[in-house]
């Protein structure tokens, strides 16, 4: 066990190099170069030749590289264009507004995906089952951001239940703490449910099959022929099962915490690192795109990383061999 | 004394998009306190099914019992309430299944399996549960049981899973075990070994057999009485010695005879039957045999009924495959006779040695 | 131990060696009839095949159907002297879904929307087959350290967060044409169609017939295009159809937000973004093309899922 976890740290590591060759190479691949990533246009020539000779830009490309990597790994990335802050604080700031988001997503996906997943295997070719299967293709056929929009149209601005923009309400005074709670509670609906129905409706298909798969396996006939009640054997033996491998697909999903939520928090004008991802296209602000794609880079490879290992922790076959 | 279960006309049969799968055609058969009974067959004749039927083990959507009774302590187990079939199930009648591997949860540990029919039906708990459980481990024959009792599947060898499972299977006491093909997964010296184990718990329990396989050496040493089966039904039954020494069903001839022999001197080549099973989406309506079958007559394609051709044996054939007018015929379709038919196969009665 | 052998048809009709008879080839023909009858039963993937060459079809003929001419493009026909009432319309007799913010008739707009998507969809897919295919089939073929490299790379890419990238490349790269959209998506669409299709290539490439057939003399390019490819196609073309599908959501991203096609061309992601501003007044241009790319994908997923179940062979055919 302890080789398969050391293994796969090493080739993590070792994409995660490949990784940063190709980022450095699509910086110098870009029309006008690396300068147009590092200088901001703003800058006066003076400043511009001294941030030259600090990253080395007047070197050559093997020294850049280095040095762009050492700055990297030490956490710094330049700064904004914008704001003239470090890329580290701005991205530093709004990440917890996005882990908000995607928790609160993930939770809700999980338990709605369980349930259906379950519901559909059970009730097999049943008109549940059919339902939820057209609702899981068109999960996986909608265009996010189209159905966010939608949502925002529906619930905000035609029947007015539910806040459609930002965090919380621009206007707090005289809030207590329950009310900023609420304020924020109800904020989070919208956002959350539209990140959430992509992980629908591949979770719960997922599960289905898995299910069905795991309820015709000989063992599961064992366990009928000991009697055991339909309970027993759906929870303690064909679910847990079934669970196995869902668990690292959960990890793998939860990998694109970095990226998925841009669509849905630029047009839910939500104050995480999506949205600041989108201003930063829009200003063209490179060292913040820059440092937002190793870092979603990273979480991915993580978090592949967490789903094997935990696959090891879970599945005693590769535990104990 | 009465027979612990009696099976009257059993039909099962399986809903298929491309049709009717006929796959158990009227089987009957009891079964005696102590008594061991080995059902033969190839694959496709419906052995496992007329099994799996017994405890309604059949996933019911696309399998059905249409027709038959299978009558344990005076109650019909093809009517029975699900809860009541299932305080039998793994309890009063429990079974065994070919490939161990699949049949064990593989990410449960083995103590954990056995302990659900200890604590479902013999309603003990905890300490008690957990010592009755390693001592059963014992009983099969796994070393070190206290310690191997924490191992998952995968852990062990596939004869030892077995023998886990023949655990499982004697947790509660049954008084009736059915074995489908349980040695057909494993080595022939495990073989033997599972054989014995069976063997031996069947005297010490006093528990019935059934005991399903393809493999005539298999039921050779352990039963008692062999059936055997051919598309769904009983062509021929009698008591194992009996059987070897006098087969009458020309399927069981074709059985017989192409088993190989360690004896066999100047026999050439290995006889094989020829033809295929039929389609069991359409069955004939005669004899199932008649196409392959070197004695078959006109009368054939009209159902052959129960012929009693000795003691407690009976065939279902119109043929008198001792004739020798029809020996004659058939050796012109083809038919190589056992040395020599009517007479003795095996010599003297005989346990097989496998 | 099998107490029964079941001698071959060969050997009953006494033929000593399989030859590469005329029933061969009627084989295969017959598996291809078999897969086509599989999918046929497919109720949702026949309906999705139904509607999508309904689509198509409409945006072929979409200059017929609503100008009668093959040269009409409402892009830029915008009638001369609108009157104010013809401007956001609703739906007439003269305008089924409208008319937009210029008066254009919204209609035709959807359906020349529609050939763009389509185009960008389907020309996508083409270039990221082509190069993952192609570079599958090599990683699958040759192995080692061909193999090796390859698919680090195909890791690393399939590491990177996809819609992220995209919108970088675009930024970069991008100058609204259809050209550059269409490479930009293809790009970071080829690493999943390399692996697939050299999983199937080490799968495939210790059957013996290939053995066979290097002893006759084939080449491994010839190996490669005329034996092993054919046989490999079923996972390729149920890759590739569920990639038209996600390719035009794609596009339909980058157009809503700016960052992929820009105005003359208008997809339907074109119009999604265009239907912003006047979102109050016309509610339907947000609703309409929306729905069209939820359709559309749709039908994809139906047809490319249809096909994967036809396709596998665990569904043995009895």
């Amino acid at each position: 066990m302890r080789r398969y976890v050391i293994r796969r740290l090493i080739q993590a590591v070792f994409i995660l190099f490949l990784l940063s060759i190709g980022l450095f190479a699509l910086i110098h691949a870009i029309p006008g170069g690396p300068e147009r990533v590092f200088l901001s246009p703003h800058q006066t020539e003076a400043a511009r030749k001294a941030i030259i000779h600090n990253l080395g830009l007047d070197q050559p490309l093997p020294i850049q590289y280095w040095n762009w990597l050492k700055s990297a790994l030490h956490g710094d990335f330049g700064t904004s264009f914008t704001d003239n802050q470090s890329v580290a604080s701005d991205i530093f700031a709004r990440f917890p507004a996005t882990m908000e988001l995607f928790v609160a997503s993930l939770s809700f996906a999980l338990v709605v995906s369980i349930i259906f997943g379950v519901v559909a295997a059970v009730r097999q070719y049943s008109i549940t089952d059919y339902t939820l299967t057209i609702l899981s293709y068109l999960g996986i056929s909608l265009p996010v951001f189209w159905f966010a929009l939608i949502l925002q149209t529906i619930f905000g601005v035609q029947l007015r239940v539910l806040p459609v923009f930002g965090q919380s309400s621009p206007v707090t005074t005289g809030f207590n703490a329950f009310d900023h709670i609420q304020d924020y509670a109800v904020h989070l609906i919208l956002p959350a449910i539209v990140l959430s129905i992509l992980f629908i409706a591949g979770w719960s298909r997922y599960l289905r099959s898995s299910m069905l798969d795991t309820v015709k396996q000989d063992y599961v006939r064992t366990a009928r022929a000991k009697g055991l009640s339909s309970r027993v054997i759906f929870f303690r033996h064909a679910l847990r099962n079934a669970l196995i491998p869902f668990i690292t697909v959960v990890a793998i999903d939860f990998g694109g915490i970095a990226s998925g939520a841009v669509i849905t928090e630029t047009v839910f004008a939500w104050p995480g690192i999506g949205y600041l991802f989108y201003d930063a296209l829009n200003d063209r602000d490179y060292p913040i795109l820059m440092a937002m794609l190793l870092l979603a880079a990273a979480f991915v490879i993580m978090f592949n990383l967490i789903a094997d290992i935990l696959y090891g922790v879970v599945d005693p076959r590769i535990r104990y061999s | 004394m009465a027979p612990i279960l009696e099976v009257k006309g059993l039909k099962t049969q399986f809903r298929t998009r491309d049709g009717t799968i006929k796959a158990v055609n009227g089987v009957s058969f009891d079964l005696d306190e102590g008594e061991t009974i080995g059902i033969v067959g190839e694959s496709g004749s419906g052995k496992s099914v007329t099994s799996l039927s017994i405890l309604r083990l059949l996933p019911t959507p696309p399998a059905e019992i249409v027709e038959g009774e299978v009558l344990f302590e005076d109650k019909d187990l093809t009517e029975l309430d699900e809860r009541d079939l299932r305080k039998i199930r793994g309890g009063k009648i429990s079974m065994i299944f070919q490939d161990p591997m699949s049949s064990l949860n593989p990410v449960m540990r083995i103590g954990q399996q056995l302990l659900e029919p200890i604590n479902l039906h013999l309603g003990l708990k905890g300490d008690v549960a957990y010592r009755r459980a390693v001592e059963l481990l014992r009983a099969v024959g796994i070393p070190d049981p206290e310690r191997r009792i924490r191992g998952y599947p995968h852990e062990f060898s596939g004869g030892m899973r077995q023998r886990v499972m023949i655990a499982i299977a004697i947790a509660a006491n049954p008084k009736l075990l059915i074995a489908d093909e349980p040695t057909t997964a494993l080595d022939v010296t495990v073989q033997a070994q599972i054989l014995d184990l069976i063997g031996q718990l069947r005297k010490e329990l006093h528990t019935s057999v059934i005991l399903i396989t393809h493999d005539l050496g298999v039921v050779a040493g352990i039963a008692d009485r062999i059936l055997v089966m051919y598309a769904g039904h009983i062509v021929e039954r009698a008591p194992t010695d009996e059987l070897f020494a006098n087969p009458r069903h020309p399927y069981t001839l074709g059985l017989l005879a192409s088993v190989p022999r360690l004896d066999d001197v100047g026999v050439n080549e290995l006889q094989t039957i020829p033809g295929a099973p039929p389609d069991m989406l359409n069955p004939p309506a005669g004899c199932p045999f008649q196409p392959r079958c070197p004695f078959a007559i006109e009368k054939c394609k009209t159902f052959p009924p129960d012929v009693t051709v000795g003691r407690e044996h009976k065939s279902a054939c119109w043929v008198d495959v001792t004739a020798p007018a029809e020996i004659e015929r058939a050796k012109q379709r083809g038919f190589i006779p056992l040395r020599p038919v009517g007479g003795s196969f095996i010599g003297e009665t005989q346990r097989s040695v496998q | 131990m099998e107490i029964l052998q079941q001698p071959d048809a060969s050997q009953q009709s006494g033929i000593a060696a399989i030859e590469l008879t005329p029933d061969l080839v009627r084989k295969r023909r017959g598996q291809l009839r078999i897969i086509f009858d599989r999918f046929v039963r497919n109720r949702a993937a026949v309906a999705g095949a139904i509607v999508l060459s309904i689509i198509i079809l409409m945006a072929i003929f979409a200059p017929i159907i609503t100008h009668q001419t093959a040269t009409y493009d409402p892009a830029n026909t915008i009638p001369d002297h609108p009157k104010p009432s013809d401007l956001l319309a609703g739906p007439s007799w003269a305008h089924p879904m409208g008319t937009d913010e210029l008066g254009r008739d919204f209609f035709a707009r959807m359906l020349f929307g529609a050939q763009v998507s389509l185009l960008v969809g389907f020309s996508s897919m083409l270039v990221a087959i082509v190069i993952g295919a192609s570079l599958g089939a090599i990683a699958g073929y040759y192995g080692g350290w061909i193999d090796n490299v390859l698919m680090r790379v195909v890791d690393a890419m399939l590491a990177l967060p996809y819609l992220l990238l995209l919108f970088v490349l675009s930024i970069i790269f991008s100058n609204g044409t259809v050209g550059t959209v269409v490479l930009i998506i293809a790009i970071l669409a080829w690493p999943a169609t390399a692996r697939i299709v050299r999983g199937e290539f080490l799968a495939l490439k210790h059957q013996e017939f290939l053995m066979a057939t290097r002893t006759l003399g084939a080449g491994d390019l010839r190996l490669i295009l005329r034996h092993i490819l054919p046989n490999a196609a079923g996972p390729i073309i149920v890759n590739a159809t569920l990639l038209v599908g996600l390719n035009i959501i794609n596009e339909s991203v980058l157009s809503f937000f700016g960052f992929g096609l820009t105005p003359p061309q208008s997809s339907w992601g074109v119009l999604l973004g265009q239907s912003q501003t006047f979102f109050n007044a016309a509610p339907r241009m947000l609703y309409l093309p929306g729905f069209a790319i939820l359709i559309t994908v749709l039908c994809f997923n139906l047809i490319g899922d249809g096909l994967r179940d036809a396709l596998d062979p665990h569904l043995t055919l009895r």
